[in-house]
């Protein structure tokens, strides 16, 4: 009996073209729009580009030899590749900075000025070679002041090969992956797809409860088990669901290249407890709250457009700030917990933050069960 | 005026998805002024990058003293010596930097001996390049005074440190020409409302004017009106009539909300009359956009679905959610055939306007009769379509 149900229950939730557009084509569309948007800002876009600067060429800089050997010591091809000047007269150097082709103008003079048309980084640079200039010649005159014995060796090290410059840091990493931030956006739309598969749930609880739809008046004097007849459905709702979050992660990660790391299996484990969560969350819904089927469905995309809010889907930070703040808000939102087992898969070598996601998934799909279960048995309708 | 009555009792219906609609739009823009930064920088400001200082070496006074320099210059976050926790607002980008001053540093520097600075950073990151600069140059300063401040009482490590920090005040003067917040960290509140505004009057403009006319295509609800003695010009008119009193009002709505939230700031960049003007060109889009919709789709399940497509298309490709500024080229060379693009542009325009020159003006205005060239093409498009199907 239970195979009987569960195949034309598939059946049934295949051929709802509405509820196959809301759980699979909308987040297809969404995670499109997404890659379409800011799939190309990948870290190669935050990487360090030299910079281009203006360099005012006036007599003032062909007097000022220590500018002239500092600007092209810096923007040799190298290690030091820091800046790209271009020379020009002060009226074109204003032109350029005008079109935005240069950060800054470098105008040589007691003291050396820098101009700008913004703050940012690449001005917060350029300010930081420009005062090394006038902190090293204070530096020195300091030291000389003091211990002027040691001018002639003071000169002879600041002259060397390598100058009195040193790199004092060494990168270390705690794991091999690459700090891409949007991948956050795409584990939350993962994150929403599988809460998403609420819908298959609330169209179940729906269709089997008497006062809610005519095929629940017709299924409840069937004479099949109440049980066998929710798990054949739920399976049903949780079969298709999980095929169409297997799509979708197949159209992020090969079409648009959405890095997952290299752990498919547990990558597929989650998507399954995902879509577990979603179908007992629909189920939760579907059974608890009372009334029309309108109000179930906008309760049921009120809160997971919330869920998937607070787990970055709108705001990449969102999760994060959450996590840190309200800590206890990340265990017990299923999105949340959705989006960082993904995330923890792709960027821990360890699997304890990851299974303590599974797990509070789990749990929480079980009490969705259990308490929906518990509405849901032994109803009796004395008048539908 | 049966019609025009009729028009707002049929759209009580989609009162619902309306109220969701507008509740999320401001939602978003209540987050998002709440996050734009409140005054503009008056000047040039360097740049603060959130570091973690990880300092194993507490008793190290060149520690302390490096410690001291980065507070000065960076953003220094708080984050306990864990690898999850580093790990997670480094890929988060609360922190674009971790300094791990290593257990006996200061010892080790006094010495001669190699003792790097561990860093964990975003790799190649021009914040990590900056970063990089900043402890480079305290350390650099520290050993030129420790190799050649000479020896003697005074030359304890103190002063070094205090010497250094003395020098690495000195700076260069810095001219800030034109507007101080052109650049796109320093968008206003109101910038990121006004944009956010296409998302409101996509959705709510479209829902309204498509339930409308789902309902009087209905087959059944159409023949009846076609034979009934209201002549159809007049039926016509009176729809046209709803549609625009209500397009207007979701404009006029939204135009209160950004004079309740950013109202002074408005006033005070003299921008609102632009701003309006602009979002009243984009609504006539977003109507026949709405008239479109629903002269081609039949269901209320099936419009549900266009709507959303078309709302996020429109906004993701025109630069409503992520700025144009940081968008791929080609996307932005499709994009230019969508009025959302030139509603963002137009905004983008006027946020940055600091002298409303005709020169500077005529571009706002180009991007906002492109807008209406857009809204007068659609609904031809649909004039013709409509015709055909009558006929």
């Amino acid at each position: 009996m239970f195979g009987h149900v569960f195949s034309y229950r598939l059946k049934c939730l295949v051929r709802d073209r509405d509820l196959v557009f809301w759980t699979l084509i909308f987040s297809i569309l969404l995670g499109t729009m997404f890659h379409v948007a800011f799939g190309h800002l990948t870290t190669e876009s935050e990487k360090f580009q030299p910079i281009e600067v203006a360099v005012v060429d006036n007599e003032d800089y062909r007097n000022d030899p220590s500018l002239q050997a500092i600007l092209e010591e810096l923007s040799s091809a190298g290690q030091n590749h820091m800046l790209d000047p271009v020379y020009a007269d002060e009226k074109g150097a204003e032109e350029l900075l005008n079109e935005g082709a240069v950060s800054g103008i470098i105008t040589a003079g007691e003291p050396v000025r820098l101009t700008v048309k913004e703050p940012g980084i690449y001005q917060s640079i350029l300010k930081m070679i420009l005062d090394e200039h006038l902190q090293t010649t204070k530096t020195v005159a300091n030291i000389i002041s003091r211990n002027p014995q040691v001018v002639s060796d003071l000169i002879e090290g600041m002259q060397s090969e390598n100058g009195y410059r040193r790199d004092y840091t060494e990168q270390i990493s705690f794991s091999g992956v690459v700090p891409n931030i949007n991948l956050v956006y795409f584990y939350a739309l993962l994150a929403m797809a599988c809460m998403h598969s609420g819908f298959w749930g609330l169209r179940n609880a729906i269709d089997i409860q008497a006062d809610l739809s005519d095929l629940g008046a017709r299924r409840s004097v069937a004479p099949t088990h109440k049980m066998v007849v929710v798990l054949a459905d739920s399976a049903a709702a949780l079969v298709i669901s999980f095929f169409e979050i297997l799509i979708l992660l197949a159209y992020l990660s090969l079409a648009l290249g959405v890095k997952f790391g290299s752990q498919i299996g547990y990558v597929m484990l989650t998507c399954l407890a995902g879509c577990i969560a979603g179908v007992s969350y629909g189920s939760f819904i579907g059974t608890l709250v009372r009334g029309h089927e309108g109000v179930k469905t906008g309760i049921l995309i009120g809160s997971t457009m919330a869920m998937s809010f607070l787990a970055g889907l709108m705001w990449v930070d969102m999760k994060y700030i959450v996590s840190v703040k309200v800590p206890f808000l990340s265990y017990i939102n299923p999105a949340a917990l959705i989006a960082d087992a993904f995330y923890s898969l792709y960027v821990f070598d360890t699997h304890r933050r990851f299974f303590i996601n599974i797990g509070m998934l789990c749990l929480i799909s079980a009490v969705f069960c259990v308490a929906s279960f518990a509405i849901l048995r032994r109803d009796e309708y004395a008048s539908i | 005026m049966q019609v025009f009555r009729a028009y707002f009792k049929v759209m009580r219906g989609a009162v619902a998805s309306l109220a969701i609609n507008f509740v999320v739009f401001i939602g978003l823009a209540v987050l998002f002024s709440f996050i734009a930064p409140q005054a503009r920088p008056m000047g040039f400001e360097q740049t603060q990058v959130p570091v973690a200082i990880i300092n194993r070496d507490t008793e190290g006074e060149i520690s302390r003293g490096l410690t001291q320099y980065l507070e000065k210059v960076c953003k220094v976050v708080d984050c306990p010596d864990e690898p999850e926790r580093l790990q997670d607002a480094l890929f988060h980008r609360q922190i674009e930097y971790v300094a791990i001053i290593p257990f006996g540093f200061s010892d080790a520097f006094v010495s001669g001996e190699k003792c790097p600075i561990q860093k964990i950073i975003v790799p190649g990151s021009t914040e990590s390049y900056y970063v990089d600069i900043i402890i480079n140059r305290f350390l650099d300063t520290v050993n030129l005074y420790k190799t050649y401040g000479g020896t003697g009482g005074s030359d304890s490590l103190s002063w070094i440190i205090s010497s250094a920090m003395d020098d690495l005040q000195v700076e260069v003067p810095v001219t800030m020409i034109g507007q101080a917040a052109v650049s796109v960290g320093y968008q206003t509140g109101y910038h990121y409302y006004f944009n956010y505004c296409a998302y409101a009057l996509l959705a709510l403009i479209t829902i309204g004017v498509s339930t409308i006319m789902i309902s009087f295509n209905e087959p059944d609800l159409y023949m009846r009106n076609v034979c009934s003695p209201l002549p159809r010009r007049r039926m016509n008119l009176e729809l046209a009539a709803g549609h625009t009193v209500f397009a207007i009002g979701c404009w006029g709505i939204l135009m209160i909300g950004g004079l309740i939230m950013h109202g002074k700031s408005l006033f005070e960049a003299g921008v609102l009359g632009l701003y309006s003007l602009n979002t009243l060109s984009f609504t006539l889009v977003c109507a026949s956009i709405g008239l479109l919709i629903g002269t081609f789709v039949r269901s209320q399940n099936a419009q549900q679905g266009v709507v959303n497509v078309v709302t996020l298309g429109l906004c993701f490709l025109g630069g409503v959610y992520v700025p144009q500024s940081i968008m791929s080229k080609p996307v932005l060379a499709v994009s230019k055939f969508l009025p959302s693009y030139w509603f963002v542009k137009a905004n983008d325009a006027i946020s940055l306007l600091s002298d409303p020159s005709p020169q500077n003006l005529g571009a706002i205005h180009t991007s906002m009769l492109i807008q209406v060239a857009f809204a007068v093409a659609i609904f031809s498009i649909t004039l013709f379509f409509s015709k055909e199907r009558e006929a």
